[in-house]
């Protein structure tokens, strides 16, 4: 076995670690193509107002039941960018790509959800 | 041999990696528009096309979204309606175009699609249950009448004989804002895509893998806060729209009011949960399966039928009925 | 074709047939997961006897493994047949360029790389249909290649070495550097 590798050549040596930081850049990417179809669902009093793609940058004013907060969605991560709320808890968290934002005040939650494992494309009702 | 070999490898690599690019592939973009979420899906080989032609369908269904908002004064809808008994308005050929649309349906189903069902919508609040009483009810009866909606193509006006009538086109405007969407996507260079606005889909061309597009039909009594599929279809080239008792509805002495009201009585019609309508044009299906819903089973699948449409629909015990043409392109789910 | 080439491709196919048919018998922690052991046959007989040589062997070892398994003709027999051309094939080029750039190891790295390269295209045009899917798995194939070609690639240098030092006599028609 050691003299087998020792017998390596330059061009082998070189043919493994080229290919060893192909696959590793692979699984960076494919973990960034995992994370696509994730899914972040606005909540207000508990049931799910908004359904919205963690891919898609937007932004988004969810009425509460005390005031208006304003989710963002940016780069696939999302963030309550503001919230009409004193404490301002939820705006302090920042930006989130899992997990939870709930801004209790005005009864808004922002959940991020892996995407539902779904060959559909759209949904009517 | 060698540079044979050499030449050969190197094919292999630019094949590789020349293929890459020019893969074609999905690309979807979400807005808040019209009071709902609008998703845009679009085939193509280069991002920035794609970009270009969701940009302009958007933008086309935001102008007529402005045209049509029942509750914005500046409206051009809003201005048809506050004119009713006394004089024509001019307004724009899709306000046009979407009213047209309206009363024809309003025709072939007997009056059972509305779009004068305005003030009777008016009286129910389904967010704060507010439920009108008969008397009220009895009252604004009369004013709903689509043969009272006089529309002039050559001047471009619409004309509400009563004063008192209202249209509400919520029962058609998305529907042919998707179509409006979808035209726009093909006029600028886009051949495969998908519309959805809330719940009425269009659909054009196919998917990158040349499979048509399949659209999720949500179980109307799932008991879960997630979508739930109760069947799915395969639809190319076609719209889709569902009508449910579920959308915007409560519950009261064991009742459930939603808001799909019976032109004839001015309330809710019960005899189905859910209704899909499948046709060429989203305008069409979404008023069409409105009609469907309020006609209930046996009339509704014969008005589909009659205006060359599919249909799916569940009635109020839970059973699904479907037009017989869409066998091959539907597929109920097990277990619901 | 000579005689000694025949018993050769004979006695080198059942090895690789024996490897295949073992490595068939594994449990298999992943579906796609296999080791390639009947490569080592591959690499050996390519760099002693030639690229026409190791073909043979490959196309013996593919066709009656999946006779002997029960799925020739089926949807893994064409994976595999796809995986075992293209592999042999990269690698009979290479070695053909330079028979002292790569040493088995190398070759048997280039070998995996395009045998599962040939599999998921295969793969995708065949089942998957969905270039996410495969996307997503490629990097962990990738990976998998890379350990099992290298030590593959070890066990066929240790094999060369071992018949070249106990065994010249029966390496005829090989150019030896």
């Amino acid at each position: 076995m050691k003299k087998a590798i020792k017998n390596t050549t330059l061009a082998d040596r070189a043919l493994f670690l080229i290919l060893l930081i192909i696959s590793a850049a692979g699984f960076f990417y494919s973990g960034e193509a995992l994370s696509l179809g994730s899914e972040v669902v606005v909540e207000v009093k508990g049931r799910p107002v908004y359904t919205l793609s963690l891919d898609v940058d937007m932004e988004l004013e969810v009425e509460g039941s005390h005031g208006h907060g304003v989710v963002e969605i940016k780069k696939h991560k999302v963030r309550m960018k503001d919230a009409q709320c004193d404490n301002h808890i939820c705006v302090r968290q920042g930006w989130i790509s899992r997990g939870a934002i709930v801004c209790l005040p005005n009864d808004i939650v922002v959940i991020v959800e892996p995407g539902r494992k779904t060959d559909i494309d759209a949904i009517t009702g | 041999m060698k540079y044979l070999s050499a030449l050969f490898i190197l094919l292999l690599l630019i094949t590789s990696l020349s293929c890459g690019d020019r893969k074609r592939s999905v690309y979807r973009k979400t807005m808040p528009l019209m009071d709902t979420i609008v998703s845009i899906s679009v085939v193509s080989g280069s991002k920035d096309e794609a970009e270009r032609g969701m940009d302009k369908a958007f933008a086309a269904i935001d102008r007529f979204g402005t045209l049509i908002n029942f509750f914005s004064e500046k409206s051009e809808l809003s201005e048809i309606n506050r004119n009713a008994g006394t004089r024509e308005t001019r307004v724009s050929p899709e306000t046009i175009d979407v009213i047209e649309m309206a009363v024809i349906t309003a025709e072939k189903s007997g009056g059972a699609f509305d779009p004068s069902i305005g003030p009777v919508v008016k009286l129910w609040d389904f967010l704060k249950r507010k439920k009108p009483g008969g008397e009220e009810i009895r009252r604004v009866l009369p004013l709903i009448d689509f043969r009272n909606i006089v529309i002039d193509r050559q001047n471009s006006t619409v004309f509400l004989k009563n004063k008192g009538m209202l249209l509400d086109l919520g029962g058609i405007a998305k529907g042919y804002a998707a179509d409006l969407a979808a035209d726009t996507l093909i006029k600028s260079g886009i051949r495969d895509g998908l519309v959805s606005i809330a719940g009425d889909i269009r659909t054009f061309g196919v998917k990158p893998d040349n499979s048509p597009w399949t659209i999720g039909i949500k179980n109307p009594r799932q008991t879960g806060e997630k979508d739930e599929i109760i069947a799915r279809i395969r639809l190319s080239g076609k719209a889709i729209s569902t009508a449910g008792d579920y959308e915007r509805f409560f519950i009261d002495d064991n009742r459930r009011y939603h808001h799909l009201l019976d032109p004839e009585t001015g309330y809710p019609a019960g005899l189905c949960r859910s209704v899909s309508v499948i046709a060429g044009k989203a305008a069409l299906t979404d008023a069409v399966s409105t009609a469907v819903f309020i006609l209930g089973p046996e009339k509704g699948l014969k008005l589909a039928q009659d205006m060359g449409m599919d249909a799916i629909i569940i009635d109020s015990s839970g059973t699904i009925h479907s037009t017989p043409g869409i066998k091959d392109i539907l597929s109920i789910e097990k277990g619901n | 074709m000579q005689l000694q080439d025949k018993y050769r491709i004979a006695v080198l196919s059942a090895y690789a047939l024996a490897l295949h048919g073992f490595e068939a018998l594994l449990p298999s922690p992943i579906p796609w997961f296999r080791l390639g052991l009947a490569n080592i046959i591959t690499i050996t007989s390519l760099t002693l006897f030639g690229f026409r040589t190791a073909m043979m062997i490959t196309l013996v070892r593919v066709v009656l493994g999946s006779i002997f398994i029960g799925t020739f003709l089926g949807p893994s027999f064409m994976l595999s047949l796809g995986g075992g051309i293209a592999g042999t094939c990269a690698m009979g080029a290479v070695h053909s360029v330079s028979k002292t750039l790569f040493g088995p190891i190398g070759l048997s790295l280039i070998g995996a790389l395009f045998h599962n390269t040939a599999q998921l295209f295969l793969a995708y045009l065949l089942f998957i249909r969905r270039i996410e899917a495969v996307l997503v798995i490629s990097p962990v194939i990738m990976l998998i290649g890379i350990i099992s070609g290298f030590a593959n690639g070890v066990v066929a240098d240790v094999l060369i070495k071992n018949i070249l030092k106990n065994d010249p006599d029966s390496i005829q028609n090989v150019a030896r550097a």
